[in-house]
């Protein structure tokens, strides 16, 4: 009797939040996939196009080109964030003398605003007068690349700047990882003769494997997910070449209010988030040591 | 007691007849540096309207199109609001607009300027009243003219005299082998290529804007202007110039001519600081505007407020927007490029400013008095490329061409091709 008494204060009590959840969470998610088979403009109820948007998206060519510049950008990312976020953790693991000052450096690009970081690295990068371009000159080189106006530099430009953004932040979540590495394991290794990289390949590595997982998940999500770099280093051009889904999604359904062609480009991004997801819960039953 | 308990009672009664008297007008625009300017025109509205309350919101562009789109679509939308010409086509169509000819009939129009008028011309109706409008000019650097022996240029320059201006003007001050100071400075966006479009009498649309069709005067347009780039070295191409601001390239010195929007006026005032002499002029006539079929027309559009298709205070609303676009307005209130669309204001000295620079303002009355068209369409940001998606569209297809990376064939197939897929939806 009182058990039932105390379910329902607890009911009444989650009510407030259960009711935001479903208001401003689960409704719009729903919406919206009913949405990505309209034309729906935000003023009118729009009409029910089918499979027109998605069918859009698949066969224009700014549609496949967004979708290609978006898995070019996971490619290089992931890998990108995890090799230098994984180096940066084990050499500040090693303790040397600077090590807690160098880890509070790596992580500033992380927690400081994005959009100043990027306007630095967009002087940076400027043709005609940035930093790296008249380094270039003064080595010789005669005509450096034009690496936010050129389609053949600008998506690598936008990821190089995503990649130094959030070293820092993966650097923390590996060196949380090398924490639970057991040392014993590494000297019973060194005991048996292994070397520096031995003992990584070997008894580090396959260790940190959780942790890998959960960081190769997290930098996949994230990949799909960039915004604010793009927006302000490169705003997706030239001519789209560095555009990917996020940034594409809003300027579908922001600037042009084409909500129908974006719901179904968010869905689709939902799709490729849940598919990676997916995989990578199957591949961590299989590889990852827990 | 009972006095005191009656006299409260009576203020009670008196604050609620009074509020239940008050009529509001919700008021909402997309600059908020505006609003400082605006705030003084509005209190002097309320005050001449006893019972009027005005209230009032602002927010910078990027966050107005949403939270107002969202509004309409909840039915909700303030009594009135700034409208911009690349947006009123698609509100318009969606139903949004309250119909303001009926009010704008019993106006003695010749006070304002027509053109700025046009683009809420929809249908058989006006769809929104302007209060500013701007057009693209030429700016011109005088003292590198004034180096180079070169006279200023005037209303009558053909392209000729800008390209033999053009070349003159490019000079590698340091003999470093890069160019110091490009001629012109151009890329694919609208407030650069239209301009130049329309004076050569072309056309990117056909006559009732549903698809793109660039008539020969368009692209012989786009073939002069990407050949400053490519051909003649005259201007720097736009990937030469990422990293710094486009509208920073003429008040920085990197290039002596420019066509972009009088809205620039502010901005090259802050960045030259009276550095160099300046000037503006009409764009350059282009070769084929002065046939029976094509005349040399000027690029311009307003900034409007338009009123809900849902007010319950239409005649409130038409009365405020009056006070707000007329008379209730001073020169003050639109220093630098926009111009006021209530001609009084707009001819008087004050708005001129003859003691700032350019000192030569009349010529955007000049372009206000002539006949002047636009390109905006449904859908316009899409196809054109606007904004946040600057990079997309014909914008994008152009940029290429500038770049020395794609033809002029190409990009106009492929723009064409895109735009009219956009457009058909």
């Amino acid at each position: 009797m009182l058990d039932r008494e105390y379910r329902r204060v607890a009911y009444f009590l989650i009510l407030p939040a259960l009711t935001g959840l479903v208001l401003f969470r689960l409704y719009p998610i729903i919406a919206s996939f009913f949405i990505s088979f309209t034309d729906w403009n935000v003023f009118g109820g729009g009409d029910w196009i089918g499979l027109e948007n998605y069918v859009e998206i698949f066969s224009s060519k700014e549609g496949r080109l967004v979708l290609m510049n978006t898995a070019l950008f996971t490619v290089i990312y992931v890998p990108g964030i995890f090799i230098i976020g994984l180096a940066l953790a084990l050499a500040l693991n090693s303790g040397f003398r600077w090590s807690a000052g160098m880890r509070a450096l790596y992580f500033l690009p992380y927690i400081t605003s994005t959009v100043a970081v990027t306007l630095t690295w967009r002087w940076i990068f400027s043709t005609r007068f940035g930093l790296l371009n008249n380094l270039l000159l003064d080595l010789g080189v005669s005509d450096p690349p034009a690496w936010l106006g050129d389609p053949t530099w600008s998506l690598f430009t936008v990821v190089f700047v995503a990649v130094w953004r959030d070293s820092g932040f993966f650097m923390i979540l590996f060196l949380a990882g090398l924490q639970t590495v057991d040392q014993q394991l590494v000297e019973s290794a060194r005991v048996d003769g292994a070397n520096r990289w031995q003992v990584f390949r070997h008894v580090t590595l396959p260790l940190l494997a959780p942790t890998s997982f959960f960081v190769l998940l997290i930098a996949m999500v994230r990949s799909t997910q960039t915004f604010e770099i793009t927006y302000a280093l490169t705003g997706g051009g030239p001519n789209q070449s560095s555009t990917t889904l996020a940034f594409y999604i809003y300027q579908n359904a922001f600037v042009h209010f084409d909500m129908g062609y974006a719901a179904a480009l968010a869905y689709i991004l939902c799709i490729v988030i849940g598919g990676l997801t997916l995989v990578h819960h199957r591949l961590r039953r299989k590889w990852a040591y827990v | 007691m009972f006095q005191r308990i009656v006299i409260t009672f009576t203020f009670f009664i008196f604050l609620t007849l009074q509020s239940l008297n008050a009529q509001t007008i919700r008021y909402m625009m997309w600059d908020p540096s505006q609003l400082e300017v605006e705030k003084a025109t509005i209190a002097k509205f309320e005050s001449s309207n006893p019972g009027v309350k005005i209230e009032v919101s602002a927010m910078p562009p990027k966050e107005y199109w949403p939270r107002i789109s969202a509004l309409a679509a909840a039915g909700d939308l303030p009594d009135v609001f700034a409208m911009s010409s690349g947006y009123i086509q698609s509100w318009h169509a969606d139903g949004q607009l309250h119909n303001l000819k009926a009010y704008a009939n019993k106006l003695d129009m010749s006070k304002w300027f027509s053109g700025a008028m046009d683009v809420a011309r929809l249908g058989n109706g006006l769809y929104a009243f302007p209060q500013n409008w701007v057009a693209p000019v030429m700016y011109f650097n005088k003292d590198a003219f004034d180096e180079a022996g070169i006279q200023y240029p005037d209303s009558n320059w053909t392209w000729n005299d800008f390209l033999t201006a053009a070349v003159a003007l490019t000079k590698d001050k340091d003999n470093d082998g890069r160019i110091d100071q490009y001629g012109f400075w151009a890329y694919g966006r609208y407030a650069h290529i239209e301009p130049w479009v329309f004076r050569n009498g072309g056309s990117l649309l056909n006559p009732n804007r549903t698809k793109i069709t660039p008539d020969f005067r368009a692209v012989e347009t786009m073939k002069f202007l990407t050949d400053l780039a490519n051909l003649h070295k005259v201007a720097a191409k736009p990937q030469d110039m990422e990293g710094i601001r486009q509208q920073d390239v003429f008040p920085m010195g990197m290039s002596a001519m420019w066509v972009d929007g009088s809205w620039n006026i502010a901005n090259v005032r802050k960045i030259t600081k009276d550095k160099f002499r300046w000037g503006i002029s009409q764009i350059p006539k282009g070769p084929n505007a002065n046939s029976s079929t094509a005349k040399a027309k000027g690029y311009a559009w307003a900034d409007m407020l338009a009123v809900s298709p849902n007010t319950k205070n239409a005649d409130l609303a038409w009365k405020f927007i009056m006070f707000m676009t007329g008379s209730g307005r001073t020169a003050k209130d639109f220093l630098g490029g926009k111009v006021p669309a209530y001609r009084p204001i707009a001819d008087s000295n004050a708005w001129l400013e003859r003691d700032s620079q350019p000192s030569n303002k009349e010529v955007l009355l000049e372009i206000g008095s002539g006949t002047t068209t636009t390109s905006f369409t449904p859908k316009w940001s899409k196809w054109r490329g606007y904004a946040a998606s600057k990079s997309g569209g014909m914008n994008g297809e152009l940029d290429e061409v500038f770049n020395g990376r794609q033809s002029l064939r190409q990009a106009i197939d492929n723009f064409v091709e895109y735009g009219n897929k956009v457009l058909s939806k």
